[in-house]
Formats: C-alpha cells, sequence, structure tokens
C-alpha cells in the first residue's frame, strides 16, 4: 500500500479507504433504519459520497485520472437523483396523507 | 370504361341491381320512408329483368371474362359470366317471376314493422343476386358462391320470423341439408379440377367432351368421348348430383323442405318452389357434357327424380297444411325435372322448370292471399267454402291446380306431357318405360292431392273453425302478380306444344343451341297414353270433391304417409341422436373433467404459488434495501475470495 502526499503530510491510502467505508456504512444504515424519506435520501447522498471517495483514493494511487472523472460523473447523477427524488417527495407528501416512508407500503403481497 | 363492351356492361349490372337494392335497404332501409323500401326492393329486381331481356334482344351468346381473381401457379380463377341461351332462360325466371313475387310482398308483408320489412326486401334482393350469380356464373368457384349464397338467403328467409322457436329449427335444417349438397359440389370440383387442371365451364367441358371450341358447350355428336378418365368424371358427376339433390329436395336430403314453409308466403313461392330448388335441374342441364359421358350418374339422377316425385306425391296426399301440400308438390314436380333431364331430355326438363315456376308461384301466391285473409291460419280444415268469399282467389288457384294436374290446355299440361312423352318413346331404353310408369302414376296420384286441395279449401260449407267470418280481398298490388301469373299458366303452353306432335316448340329450339338436344320424338302411342293420363288425373281430382272422410281405410298406410315415410324419425336416430349422445359425452366427460379441469387447476396452482411468495412482498422500503444490502455483501465475499484463491 503506497502513501498518499496530501496538502505536505503524509498519509496511507487505506485511511482514505477507511474512512470511505465507514461513511458508506453509516449512509447503509441510515437507509435501512430512518423512516423519514428527506434522511434517506441524504443517507444515499453519504453513500454516494463515500463511493466518491473511494473513487478518488484509487484513482490517485493508480495515477489514473479515471476514477476522477467518473467521480465527477458520478456527482452530477447524484445531483439529478437528487432532483428527481425530492420532486416525487414532495408530491406524494402533498396529495397523501402519509407521514413517513412505512406508509407507503401499498405494493406489498 | 372502354374495356367493357356494352353487352358485357348489362351482363355486370344483372348482379349489380340486386346487389345496391340489397346494400341500400340493409344500410338505410329502416329508417327512411316505406315508400322507399317498396320502390327500391322490387325496383332492383325489375330493373335486372330489364337487363337479361335486353341480352336476350341482342341474342348474346358469350363467355364474359372480366378479370382475374385468383391466381396461384396453374390454379387460376377468373371472374366470368358465361351468357348463354340456358343461363337466360334461368335468368329470365328468376328476374320475372321473382319480381311478380317481390311485387306481390310488398302487399303481403304490410303488417310487419318498418325495419323487418326493409329487412325482408333485404333479404329478398340478395337471393336474386346469389341467384342470379348462380345461374351466370361461367366457373366453377362462381357457381359455388352462388349456391352456397342462395342457401345462405334461404336461410335467411326461412327464419324471417325468428322469433318463432320453429321458423328457427327449420331455418337451421334447411342450412345443414344445404351444406352436405355445398361438400357434394365442392368434392366434385376438386374431382375435376384434378382431372382437367381448369376450373372454368369452358376449360372443364373441353377436356371432358373432347370437342373442339365452341362444339364443347353442345357436343360434337355422334362421337362421344370415353376415355380412361370416365371414373373420374362419373366420380364428379355423382358429386355434382349430391350437391343437386341437396338443393333441389330430391330424396333423400328432402326433408328440409316441408319444414322450409315456416318462412313467409312469398317466399316459399320464390325460393322453395319457383326458383332455388329448381337450381338441381339447371345445374344437371348445365352439366351435360359431363352427365352425357357419365352415363351412371345420368340414370342415378333419373331414378332419384322418378322416385322422388312417386314418394312425395303419396306424402302430398294426407297433409292438411295448405303450403306443406304445395312444398311436397314441389318435390313432386321437381322430381319429374330430374326424371327429364336424367333421360337426356334437357330442354323438356327445363320447360317444365319454366312452366312449373308459372303455376307453382300461383299456387303459392293464391295460398298466400288465403292464408293472409285468415289471420295466418295454413289448416285447410279449417277453411272451407271460400268460393263465395274469395272469388278471384279460388278461380286462379283452380288454374294453378289444373295447370300441376296436367289438364289442356294449362302450361302443366304441355310440359309434363313432354316429360312422359320422351320417357314413354326412348328408344332402345326399357328402364325408361319403368320410370315413365312411375311419372305417370304420379300424375294421377297428382289429380287427387290436388283436388283434395282445391274442394277442402274453397267449396262446400265454411269451417266451423274458420278464423274469420268474412275474409278480406287481397289488395290490388298482390292480386295483379297473381293474375298475371295466372295467364300465363293458361296460356304459357302455347309457346311449345312439342308433347302433341304440332305447333311450336320455342322453349326446346331455343335451348336445344347451348344443350344436348333430345334425339327422339315422342310415338303417337305416348300422346294417347299421356292423354289417357290426364284423364285419369282429371277424374280424380273431381272425385276428390266427394271423398270425406280421406283415407281412414288403411289406417296403416295412413300413418306411414302421415310420418312421411319415417325420413324424420330415421334422420333423427341414425345421425341426430347420436350425435347429441356424442355431444353430450363429450360434454360431460370430456370438456368438463378434463378441459375444464385442467384449466381450473393451473388457476388454483397459481394462486397458491403466488400466496407463498407474497409473503416475501412486504411493502416495506427497507426490506427491499435489506435484501439488497445483503445480495451486494454476499457478492462481494465471493469475490474477495476468489481473488484471494
Amino acid at each position: 500500500m503506497s502513501n498518499l502526499v496530501i496538502g505536505g503530510s503524509t498519509l496511507d491510502a487505506s485511511w482514505f479507504l477507511g474512512l470511505a467505508a465507514i461513511l458508506f456504512v453509516l449512509g447503509t444504515v441510515g437507509v435501512l433504519v430512518r423512516r423519514n424519506p428527506l434522511v434517506i435520501l441524504i443517507s444515499i447522498e453519504l453513500m454516494l459520497n463515500a463511493a466518491n471517495l473511494a473513487l478518488v483514493t484509487f484513482s490517485r494511487q493508480l495515477q489514473n485520472y479515471e476514477g476522477q472523472l467518473f467521480a465527477l460523473m458520478s456527482m452530477t447523477v447524484a445531483a439529478a437523483e437528487a432532483v428527481v427524488g425530492l420532486a416525487i417527495l414532495v408530491d406524494i407528501f402533498r396529495t397523501r396523507d402519509a407521514e413517513d416512508i412505512d406508509d407507503l407500503s401499498e405494493l406489498k403481497g | 370504361m372502354s374495356w367493357l363492351t356494352s353487352s358485357q356492361t348489362i351482363a355486370l349490372l344483372v348482379l349489380l341491381f340486386p346487389a345496391a337494392g340489397a346494400l341500400v335497404l340493409a344500410g338505410r332501409g329502416w329508417r327512411l320512408p316505406r315508400k322507399f323500401t317498396v320502390i327500391v326492393g322490387p325496383g332492383a329486381v325489375w330493373a335486372a329483368f330489364i337487363c337479361v331481356v335486353n341480352l336476350l334482344l341482342n341474342r348474346v351468346n358469350a363467355d364474359f371474362t372480366y378479370w382475374t381473381w385468383i391466381k396461384s401457379g396453374s390454379f387460376e380463377v377468373p371472374f366470368n359470366l358465361l351468357i348463354d341461351n340456358l343461363s337466360l332462360f334461368m335468368g329470365l325466371v328468376i328476374t320475372g317471376v321473382g319480381g311478380l313475387i317481390v311485387t306481390y310482398s310488398v302487399g303481403y308483408m304490410e303488417h310487419e314493422d318498418d325495419a323487418s320489412y326493409a329487412r325482408f326486401f333485404t333479404y329478398m334482393d340478395i337471393f336474386i343476386l346469389s341467384m342470379l350469380l348462380l345461374v351466370l356464373a361461367g366457373n366453377f368457384v362462381f357457381l359455388i358462391i352462388g349456391w352456397a349464397l342462395v342457401g345462405l338467403s334461404s336461410y335467411l328467409l326461412i327464419g324471417f320470423w325468428y322469433q318463432r322457436h320453429s321458423a328457427v329449427v327449420a331455418a337451421r335444417k334447411a342450412f345443414v341439408m344445404n351444406v352436405i349438397g355445398d361438400v357434394g359440389m365442392i368434392l366434385g370440383t376438386f374431382v375435376l379440377f384434378v382431372q382437367y387442371k381448369s376450373v372454368t365451364f369452358s376449360g372443364v367441358f373441353q377436356g371432358v367432351s373432347g370437342c373442339p371450341p365452341p362444339q364443347f358447350l353442345v357436343g360434337c355428336f355422334p362421337s362421344v368421348h370415353r376415355g380412361p378418365d370416365s371414373l373420374a368424371v362419373e366420380l364428379a358427376a355423382f358429386l355434382l348430383l349430391v350437391g343437386a339433390v341437396a338443393k333441389s329436395a330430391q330424396l333423400p336430403l328432402h326433408t328440409w323442405l316441408p319444414d322450409a314453409m315456416e318462412g313467409p308466403t312469398p317466399v316459399s313461392a320464390l325460393i322453395h318452389a319457383a326458383t332455388m330448388v329448381t337450381a338441381g335441374v339447371y345445374l344437371v342441364a348445365r352439366m351435360h357434357p359431363i352427365y352425357d359421358v357419365a352415363t351412371y350418374a345420368h340414370g342415378a339422377v333419373a331414378i332419384t327424380g322418378a322416385v322422388t316425385a312417386l314418394l312425395a306425391a303419396t306424402i302430398a296426399i294426407v297433409q292438411v297444411d295448405i303450403k306443406r301440400v304445395l312444398a311436397y308438390s314441389t318435390m313432386s314436380q321437381i322430381g319429374y325435372m330430374f326424371l327429364a333431364v336424367g333421360l337426356g331430355a334437357y330442354s323438356a326438363g327445363m320447360f317444365h322448370l319454366l312452366s312449373h315456376a308459372f303455376f307453382k308461384a300461383l299456387l303459392f301466391l293464391a295460398a298466400g292471399n288465403v292464408i293472409h285473409a285468415m289471420k295466418d291460419e295454413q289448416d285447410m280444415r279449417k277453411f272451407g267454402g271460400l268460393w263465395n268469399d274469395m272469388r278471384p282467389t279460388s278461380i286462379t288457384f283452380l288454374i294453378g291446380s289444373l295447370s300441376l294436374v296436367g289438364v289442356i290446355p294449362f302450361v302443366g299440361f304441355f310440359s309434363k306431357e313432354q316429360i312422359l312423352g320422351a320417357a314413354f318413346s326412348k328408344p332402345g331404353d326399357s328402364a325408361a318405360l319403368i320410370l315413365w310408369g312411375v311419372g305417370a302414376l304420379t300424375a294421377v296420384i297428382t289429380g287427387f292431392y290436388s283436388g283434395r286441395m282445391w274442394w277442402l279449401s274453397f267449396w262446400g260449407k265454411p269451417s266451423p273453425d274458420r278464423p274469420v267470418e268474412h275474409p278480406h280481398a287481397p289488395r290490388l298490388v298482390m292480386m295483379v302478380p297473381v293474375g298475371i301469373l295466372a295467364v300465363l299458366a293458361t296460356v304459357g303452353g302455347f309457346i311449345q306444344t312439342r308433347a302433341l306432335g304440332v305447333g311450336p316448340s320455342i322453349v326446346s329450339d331455343f335451348l336445344d343451341k347451348v344443350v344436348t338436344p333430345q334425339r327422339w320424338e315422342e310415338n303417337g302411342a305416348g300422346i294417347g297414353v299421356g292423354i289417357a293420363t290426364m284423364v285419369l288425373g282429371a277424374g280424380l281430382f273431381w272425385w276428390a270433391r266427394s271423398l270425406r272422410p280421406w283415407s281412414a281405410r288403411f289406417p296403416w298406410a295412413q300413418r306411414l304417409l302421415e310420418h312421411k315415410y319415417y325420413f324424420d324419425e330415421i334422420y333423427d336416430t341414425v345421425f341426430v341422436r347420436p350425435m347429441d349422445w356424442v355431444a353430450g359425452f363429450a360434454l360431460r366427460d370430456v370438456e368438463k373433467p378434463v378441459i375444464d379441469g385442467v384449466v381450473v387447476d393451473t388457476g388454483v396452482l397459481t394462486r397458491a404459488g403466488a400466496a407463498g411468495l407474497s409473503v416475501t412482498q412486504s411493502g416495506y422500503f427497507r426490506n427491499y434495501v435489506l435484501v439488497f444490502v445483503g445480495g451486494a455483501v454476499i457478492a462481494a465475499v465471493i469475490l474477495i475470495v476468489k481473488a484471494n484463491s
């Protein structure tokens, strides 16, 4: 595992990957346990950012810019997803009597 | 349209007028005033009549090909119309007598509501169209199309009063019987096509007779060609005979015709007496090059006709429904026509077709006057004494009856006597003499049942059961066609007095240009015997006046006749009941347990499976995410383990 030089100090890449893993797990747990749809959306953003961090880390480590470019694209997609997701949420809560995501369970078999 | 010569256009117009009439009436008829229906319905038929007369005056004799309908390899079906003396003769009968009957219907059907009134004339125009297509068609395919379409219009008109159960049943029976004939026609056409690679009349006849065009239509005598293909020709001739027998209500496919009397009386007059049921006679005459070669099938035609003539006449003795008497007498008279064409006396058979169209249409329409006045009562025992109340109808009915019996000078005498004379005098054919005997016996019986019918309905005291005390006189629009037909039935015979060996023979001269001419003349003995037969028949007609009760002396014979020789019972036992049983078995033991069972079990299984699987669908977002994450973790573990190993 090679070190990365960031702002004059040197850090092992595994620190960044560890942070990404922690953020991803936090996001996953948030999606799983929270009922507020807004928080779930934020948790999804967290997972996306964790993935971005991992992408950038590997890109830097492998001296390959594709990973950084892909992180930029994934941010664009995340922004679009947030816009669409929020629009849907606003519409659902305006037209329906629902307090949280568990109230939206009509599709159960 | 420059590619159509004027005769060609007129030949097509013969078909287009009734087609247009039917389309207009079917589309808008019942929304428009009744006057419109009255003009369009009969008008279309009369327009076709004018076209036929025009073709006749121009002496058109041609095979017009309009376009190619189907072309597939060597199989080619053109749309062609064969306009010759035979088809024009039939066209005249169909549109002329048809026009009179459709005009009569204007009065007869007046009690119907507007929608039914227009529907009736629509069906009538469809019938005229189909019948004209049948006789004008120049190839087997369009012949079969016309053949099937007249069966359809007959079905529609028998079942015209579809609220009556008996009418619906009768219509279905007629349709099924006719389809048996259609199948025979189609199979016969297959045989001919396989043998001669053609479906046009000209192609097939050329192959059968081996004559060069244009002689193949009349044949090139004396050489009658009998090649190695004679077996196929016999087979085809027998199959075509099946079609003719079914359409013309000959034994053994005759049981539908008496039931067909459920239809309105003008329908019985037009379809089940004057035109459609004579299509079988036309078919044999049209196919004469085939029957001239196929001697066995040709003999079968004559025998079928003679047997039907006798059996139908005997059944008519005991019938009490006036229309059923006429129905059996129609079968009997068509039997004469089959006898004639079966003996090779084609023009005699066609002459009887014409004369029968006159007097039988007359009888039916006059009977229609009576039925109309009697509030739809048809039982002759409930009439009686109508002579005083309905004098013109009684007289016209008497003219029709005497013509049916074949009394000089009515048209029936000359046509029937020409057939019997041809059978009596046919040289070197002893079997023809037997057929003559059957025909002569039938003629005598005809005298008896006609007399019984007339005296019972019109003479004597009014029956106490008579539904109407003072019957109303028929309307003018009904009486005029009856009058015209009565005149035709009286003087029509003078166009051909060949049966007496003197005078003109216009019909035979006209038709012998296209059918095989009858190559022998009636001898003097035949004329003498014929007149004796007539006197005997007329005597029985008179004798029937004083004879009642009619047949109590031979109860077994009466029972046999009243059950119509048990044909219906036999067909019921042999075909209908086993079919019912098979259908019941299939319903009870195949349809319900097997087919329904499989379908229902599939449904039950699917539902149970769905109930089990639907547990996994909780509807909660986090459950789905958990499964997704779990799957991703498992996939990741597998990947890592693989990468490390």
